[in-house]
């Protein structure tokens, strides 16, 4: 059963007991490099592959 | 607990990501070609060079599988927001989902197109790329803060009056909306294309990255109520 009265502080605690530094790091890791080859990523070949993506996906690339 | 949240999250974002897919492959990727020939041999922003690195059909490709990992890396925020917001989100189950889909519709798009519009190809842009990307990274920043801000307007003024609260929920994304676009200087042109045509594909941008999240939000929900029911019938007693 999920309670429905703690508060985001106890979720927080949750889930620093429960998630190791290094898994934390590994999903933000995972995140960032998509974050990076979808939205950053300059290289003329990744930038042109994703070309119509970043344009209907209003995303911020030339 | 987040594990659960996040699997169920990337799921979620898995199946928005499968139904943007295909939107791009039926309507976002033929409109962008199509948009980019009616222009050709006019202006080029991208430069003629860059044009011919990859085939057409590469990038109708390749934007397909980006738009599908766009989706499942929303779904995995979603997830993980989910997880840790989720008693401070107002309202019952769906409210709360759906609060947070339109808190991250806000961040991630909706708050930066306000400075920064959704570009069409052959946009002539005022700026360099390295400070697009800063500007819409402190964007980001104040898209969470409005909403946030609207989140907290809501919880503190919904024991007065509910309508009441929903106003005071809503006021911070309107003054963003009706302020932003006034203070700033217009950053990105569309010399070539028609009014008409560009708000059309400008829509497009705003009803499909909504649907996204909108999907997500509703997929996670499916999900969470299937968990429930299982988990109920083979598990009566789950850890804490």
């Amino acid at each position: 059963m999920t309670s429905q009265s703690d508060t985001v502080a106890d979720r927080i605690e949750t889930t620093r007991a429960e998630i190791a530094p290094t898994t934390a790091l590994a999903i933000f890791g995972f995140g960032a490099a998509i974050t990076f080859t979808l939205v950053v990523l300059q290289e003329p070949l990744a930038h042109e592959s994703l070309h119509n993506f970043r344009h209907a996906a209003g995303i911020v690339c030339h | 607990m987040l594990f659960a949240y996040l699997k169920r999250g990337l799921l979620a974002g898995g199946v928005a990501g499968i139904a943007y897919g295909l939107f791009m492959a039926a309507v976002a990727n033929p409109l962008v070609g199509y948009l980019e020939h009616a222009q050709h041999g006019h202006a080029h922003s991208h430069g003629p060079a860059a044009e011919s690195v990859v085939a057409e059909s590469t990038t109708a490709l390749v934007s397909i599988g980006g738009g599908l990992l766009w989706a499942v890396f929303l779904g995995g925020c979603f997830g993980i927001g989910l997880y840790l917001f989720e008693p401070a989100l107002p309202g019952r189950s769906t409210g709360r989902r759906l609060s947070l889909a339109g808190s991250g519709f806000l961040t991630v798009s909706a708050v930066p197109w306000l400075v920064l519009p959704p570009s069409a190809p052959g946009a002539e842009q005022l700026l360099t790329v390295t400070t697009q990307f800063l500007l819409y990274g402190g964007l980001v920043v104040l898209g969470a803060a409005v909403a946030a801000s609207g989140v907290a307007a809501y919880n503190r003024l919904v024991g007065r009056h509910r309508w009441l609260a929903v106003a005071g929920g809503i006021g911070p994304i309107l003054a963003a909306a009706v302020l932003l676009p006034a203070v700033t200087p217009t950053i990105v042109r569309h010399p070539e294309l028609s009014t008409e045509l560009l708000t059309a594909y400008q829509a497009m941008v705003v009803l499909s990255q909504g649907s996204i999240w909108l999907c997500i939000a509703t997929t996670f929900g499916w999900l969470q109520r299937r968990t429930r029911h299982e988990s109920t019938a083979t598990d009566p007693q789950p850890a804490t």
